[in-house]
């Protein structure tokens, strides 16, 4: 279905969030243009830092590299999460593997003005190796996985496909 | 639909051109209205509606389908944007499922079973009950679509025989006929199935099923949306019986709002202007949403029950057809 080479940022930050919502992802089932958060998250994206030209990378698509080879990544929500984290970290591991020393991921949230910063250490790469490894495991699953709890999903572009009956 | 942006009805003759990235809808004796493309999710167009290509290639970038209903008020067509929404293998898993005679006769029958079920919650309850066991019993019987396609019409042909003792004369169906309407009552209802087909081709759309594999009518029959078709069963009686009843017993619907010849009926342009704006407001209507614990408009029912049609042919969760649950 996807190879080791077409796992992007989008898939790993599902991978966090919930591993049904992947699966569908995979799939074919693409809600979030429909969904006035995703399309606000644009609008941030397409506002900030518009000075900087953001980086291809084929199935990646990262913000920008700053000239010390930082990977800078701009998110709309105000609560920095583990997902966002493993993004930073899967583009550095990308990086890597076409010859980029990349140093770290740093996060941006302009909405509450933070950044955060998440060096790109031996155990994150090991980390960013095996998230990989868990998405085409979720990839080739035959059967969808379980909805998560009905409270995790608040805020999903998904939750119209899970749950309606 | 997700209310990210909202549908846009066209109820006098008008053009729509394209300015930078937005649209203006240019009226003979109007103001020109400015809108932001982002703002629409469809167009409705019901009157006379002139388009070119730099509106239909913005439209298209930002899939906005386009329908178009005719001088007479049937659904005459639509421009729909290219097919970003369907998925390779959610359209495999919906063609086996549809070429699966058991599984397809089992959804065949509770679409069958939703629809009557809706006319009969719309209708009459009482005078209904005989009619809606019966069908209830020849669906448990019926192996083919034809058999429950017929076993349909039987019911709706009592359902239009109990509408008709509550409406005025002029207004009674005297059975339905259609292409065109005989009369005035049958005009209303071709009118709006007209529309809540364009809804559902649009709910459709967005959607990653194949609008042409159905599975209680004939796939690709017609050179129709066959699975629109299926689709519409169960909203019909939602918005055509149910808004018939009760405009006519509001006195909305007065006779000068139909052109009636000899043998075929259709709605005048004031008549046109107020079905389109009730319709709309209909649309618009909320009810609470059990399971996703928030309101949802009728329109969005629309998308819902296309969602869980989905669900059901790629992860085989129960599909179970919208009842009016109200």
């Amino acid at each position: 279905m996807i190879t080791y080479d077409d796992v992007g940022g989008v898939h790993i930050k599902y991978l966090y969030h919930c591993r049904r919502q992947l699966w569908l992802y995979l799939r074919g089932i693409r809600p979030e243009h429909l969904n006035a958060a995703v399309q606000s998250g644009e609008a941030v994206h397409d506002t900030s830092y518009t000075r900087n030209t953001p980086v291809d990378l084929g199935a990646a698509k990262l913000d920008f590299v700053d000239g010390s080879h930082w990977v800078h990544e701009v998110k709309s929500s105000s609560r920095p999460s583990p997902a966002d984290e493993a993004q930073g970290r899967h583009y550095c591991h990308r990086l890597h593997r076409v010859g980029i020393e990349a140093k770290g991921a740093v996060l941006h949230y302009p909405k509450t003005r933070r950044t955060q910063k998440f060096p790109y250490t031996e155990q994150a790469a090991v980390q960013a190796e095996a998230d990989v490894e868990a998405v085409l495991a979720v990839a080739e699953a035959p059967a969808s996985p379980d909805r998560l709890a009905r409270s995790g999903c608040r805020g999903c572009s998904f939750t119209d496909y899970c749950w309606t009956e | 639909m997700p209310a990210a942006a909202r549908t846009y009805w066209l109820t006098s003759p008008c053009r729509i051109r394209r300015k930078d990235e937005s649209l203006i809808i240019e009226r003979d004796n109007a103001a020109n209205v400015h809108i932001p493309v982002t703002d629409v999710r469809d167009i409705v167009a019901c009157a006379e509606t002139d388009l070119n290509t730099a509106v239909i290639s913005l439209l298209n970038r930002h899939r906005v389908n386009v329908h178009f209903l005719s001088y007479y008020g049937d659904y005459a067509g639509s421009l729909l944007t290219s097919d970003t929404s369907t998925s390779g293998e959610t359209v495999a898993a919906q063609a086996r499922t549809a070429g699966d005679p058991h599984a397809s006769v089992a959804i065949a029958r509770s679409i069958v079973d939703a629809c009557a079920f809706n006319v009969r919650r719309v209708v009459d309850r009482k005078l209904l009950a005989r009619p809606y066991t019966v069908l209830r019993e020849s669906i448990e019987d019926s192996t083919s679509q034809a058999q429950l396609m017929g076993a349909e019409g039987t019911f709706r042909r009592s359902a239009w025989e109990v509408i008709d003792t509550k409406l005025p004369d002029w207004l009674q169906l005297n059975g339905r006929s259609r292409r065109p309407p005989r009369n005035a009552g049958n005009a209303f209802i071709s009118y709006v199935n007209g529309i809540t087909y364009a809804r559902v081709l649009t709910a459709v759309r967005l959607t990653p099923l194949h609008s042409g594999i159905a599975f209680l009518h004939g796939t690709m029959e017609r050179q129709r949306h066959s699975l629109v078709l299926d689709l519409s069963e169960m909203f019909k009686p939602l918005m055509a019986e149910r808004l018939l009843l009760r405009m006519a017993s509001r006195n909305q619907l007065k006779e000068h709002h139909f052109d009636r010849d000899t043998n075929q009926a259709m709605l005048s342009d004031t008549g046109r202007k107020l079905v389109v704006q009730t319709i709309r407001d209909e649309f618009a209507v909320t009810v609470t949403h059990r399971t996703l614990a928030r309101n949802v408009a009728y329109d969005e029912l629309l998308y819902l029950d296309a969602l869980a049609l989905t669900r059901h042919c790629l992860e085989g969760t129960p599909y179970k057809p919208f009842r009016i649950w109200w």
